[in-house]
């Protein structure tokens, strides 16, 4: 009775399907949640039983959302813990045995490599959402869309990792993008976030478009649209064939790589980075440091190994090896000398995450050459992932409504006056900063080992020279924390409570430490995920 | 080959009216104009999908995506128009009176 | 073959006659003595006033911007149209849940307020 339901192709299908599924359909009801609750809102319920207009402090209209945050944030948490429990059921029993999945295909691909991203896109938004879940109370944003536009946006980084076809990458792009750039205009009453809202979008759709013209020309030169068959097209190429596309390829590649580093923030494509990071929410902020990079990252690999795959490609004379290096180690240079630089720690932790977009570079070109390189990237960014979030939500734990913790001033004597919450701070510095026994240690040594497997020793130095400038600026933090006092009269920060933000920590803390320790299970599942392994 | 031929011509034309936008988009400052130029890059990549389409045909492959961006161009449009409409509504509040603020 | 333009050539004769008719009628019912109003430019409605730059309420934008982005999903609608048949009940189930995935954004729309012109 059991296997007659489970080798149903209809049950199977949904099953492969389930992460997206639980986040698509998660998103819709959370949406009407959403829609169809009353504000909470003291003044609001006044001004609506006498039968005004509800307005807020500022004159706006009061959002259904409001005051609510607390509620949705659950909702959008379960939702997105849900995509990555489904993940992991479907990991367990296996994508290649669901064979129903193939239908979708090659729009979506429910191979091991899309599961594992999966997972890590579904625990970044959940952390997030719990951050938010209590962020938004105590800044006074009130507004409920927050929380079905996360699960929206992480259900496009969840697509755009399975994307095996042109268009499915372009429609799951945008998916996301266009969410994010909603979340970070979402304090609408203030400048800075709404110019980095403009900021974002005009240079985020910018990028899209130049993405859409190589996806274009790559249509052109093959006549195909799946990645997998353009790959085909291009190492079937030969003779006349190939002089009269090289160029129309290579520029699709150019306009590729472009698009897909501007999505990372990757130096020289970075210049909305800082201004995006800080202006938008902070649990927002967390979100785009990991989730957004993260999918970027995954389909840059897939577009990379799949459609440019073809020796004369990914050769270091004439293909992007060298171009992709390039950028890694301008990423790593320029973000950590400016990241060292900073009086906001969160443009610090801005700039700290374009460094690490470098890094995880590094891993990217290695894949031209050495076998684990791919492995190294998707265990780097799990553990880029737990550490960004969990540094991030320390720096939320440690601000007030009105008093946000923003710079090194105000988070002296903190260690002193707040033990746990700077306990945690520190722990998730550390682990950005790459020391044992934290993931984000092993993080960088694999992708260090890769590289120096595919005899990419230059590439390694001049990464570790970054690690050390990198310790200095996160060690900086822990250093105002223990052993300074605030100035007289300085706004210090005042930690907030939330049981929201203290379980995103003790997630993100326990991930940190599980991979810091025992990393061996999830460098075995990174290893079973890498495409055409 | 003549029909070869054609295809290269809408390919050029599309790829001209790229750069038109591409150049606008960096050089104006006005925040519409580069919304417009996103979109000219936008409807210009349509043109050269149905003139790809044309020379491969096939499965019309390039005709869905082509339908695809515009369904996404509407929706990019929609996003970008509220996000310059808070910023000029922020900017126009800093720089005038309390009543101009009240007005929407 | 004339068979198979027949309607067409119909078609075309009853627009020529309502036209026609329309023109014509106006022609000879209608008043004609064009005051300095008729000939002021975009003659239409109401006298202009005011400058150029007059301020427009932002439920314009939001009105139109709604419609755009609900009017262009009928680009899905029409090829899955004329493939109707071929597509079956695989087609009509996705078409289906993209019909309910956009009514749940109306429904949305509508309970946010954002549909209400007077407000």
């Amino acid at each position: 009775m059991d296997t007659s339901l489970m080798s149903s192709p209809g049950v199977m299908m949904l099953f492969g399907l389930s992460p997206i599924l639980a986040l698509g359909l998660g998103g819709l009801l959370l949406m009407l949640a959403e829609a169809f609750g009353r504000p909470v809102v003291a003044h609001a319920l006044e001004a609506q039983a006498i039968g005004a207009q509800p307005a807020g402090p500022e004159g706006q209209i009061v959002d259904a959302g409001a005051g609510r945050a607390a509620e949705l944030a659950l909702g959008a948490a379960v939702i997105l813990f849900a995509g990555a429990i489904f993940s992991v059921a479907l990991w367990l029993v296996g994508p290649e045995n669901v064979t129903a999945t193939e239908r979708v295909a090659p729009y979506l691909l429910i191979d091991r490599f899309s599961v594992f991203f999966s997972f890590v896109v579904c625990l970044g938004g959940g952390i997030a959402a719990l951050l938010a879940g209590g962020y938004l109370p105590e800044h006074r944003i009130e507004r409920g869309e927050f929380f079905p536009l996360l699960v929206f946006c992480t259900l496009g980084a969840q697509a755009l990792a399975a994307a095996g076809d042109l268009l499915s990458l372009f429609v799951a792009l945008e998916t996301m993008s266009l969410g994010v750039y909603c979340l970070v205009g979402l304090r609408r009453t203030s400048v800075r976030a709404s110019e980095a809202a403009l900021k974002y979008f005009l240079l985020g759709s910018f990028a899209a478009a130049l993405m859409l013209f190589g996806a274009a020309l790559l249509y052109g030169a093959t006549g195909r649209t799946d990645l997998a068959g353009i790959g085909e097209a291009i190492a079937g190429l030969s003779g006349d064939g190939l002089e009269g596309r090289a160029a129309q390829i290579l520029i699709a590649l150019a306009l590729l790589i472009v698009g897909l580093a501007f999505k990372v923030g990757a130096v020289p494509f970075h210049m909305w980075t800082p201004d995006a990071y800080e202006g938008a929410p902070t649990p927002t902020t967390g979100f785009m440091a990991v989730a957004v990079k993260t999918a970027a990252v995954a389909v840059l690999l897939r577009v990379l190994l799949v459609v440019f795959a073809d020796e004369r490609l990914g050769s270091w004379g004439t293909g992007w090896p060298p171009v992709l290096a390039t950028i890694a180690v301008l990423s790593m240079f320029i973000a950590n000398f400016i990241a060292g630089r900073q009086e906001s720690v969160k443009r610090m932790l801005a700039y700290s995450s374009i460094a690490h977009a470098g890094y995880v570079f590094i891993g990217v070109v290695a894949t031209s050459r050495s076998v684990d390189a791919q492995a190294s990237v998707l265990f780097y960014l799990l553990t880029y992932t737990v550490s960004t979030l969990g540094a991030f939500g320390a720096l939320i734990l440690a601000g007030r409504y009105r008093a946000e913790a923003v710079s090194y001033e105000d988070l002296a004597g903190f260690g002193r006056r707040h033990p746990a919450a700077a306990l945690a701070f520190s722990f998730f510095l550390i682990s950005l900063a790459g020391v044992p026994p934290t993931a984000g240690f092993f993080g960088k040594l694999y992708v260090f080992k890769a590289a120096i497997q595919g005899e990419l020793y230059w590439l390694v130095v001049l990464g570790l020279i970054n690690s050390v400038i990198g310790a200095y600026y996160y060690l900086k933090v822990l250093v105002f924390m223990y052993m300074r006092e605030p100035k007289p009269g300085a706004p210090f920060a005042t930690p907030m409570r939330s049981g929201y933000v203290a379980t995103a920590l003790v997630i993100a803390a326990c991930f940190v430490l599980g991979l810091g320790i025992l990393p061996d299970t999830a460098l075995e599942a990174a290893v079973a995920a890498v495409l055409g392994g | 080959m003549a029909l070869d031929l054609v295809v290269e011509h809408y390919v050029l034309l599309s790829g001209l009216i790229f750069l038109i936008g591409a150049v606008g988009f960096v050089t104006r400052r006005n925040v519409l104009v580069q919304l417009m130029s996103i979109e000219l890059m936008l409807n210009s990549v349509n043109l050269a999908l149905v003139a790809f389409n044309r020379q491969h045909g096939g499965a019309m492959n390039g005709q869905m995506f082509a339908f695809f961006v515009i369904a996404v161009a509407a929706a990019e449009v929609a996003v970008g128009l509220a996000i310059v409409l808070q910023f000029y509504r922020l900017r126009a509040t800093v720089n005038s009176d309390e009543a101009d603020g009240l007005r929407h | 073959m004339l068979e198979t333009y027949l309607p067409l050539f119909l078609l075309f004769v009853v627009a020529l006659v309502i036209g026609g008719a329309m023109f014509t009628l106006g022609h000879f019912v209608g008043r004609k003595p064009l005051g300095p109003e008729q000939a002021m430019p975009y003659e239409c409605g109401n006298d202009t006033r005011g400058g150029r730059d007059v301020k427009l309420t932002v439920k314009f934008y939001l009105t139109a911007i709604l419609f755009v982005v609900f009017d262009i999903e009928v680009v899905f609608i029409y090829p899955w149209a004329t493939l109707f048949k071929s597509l079956g009940w695989v087609g009509f189930a996705t078409m289906s849940a993209f019909i309910v995935a956009l009514g749940v954004a109306l429904v949305y729309v509508w309970r946010k307020g954002a549909l209400e012109w007077e407000s």
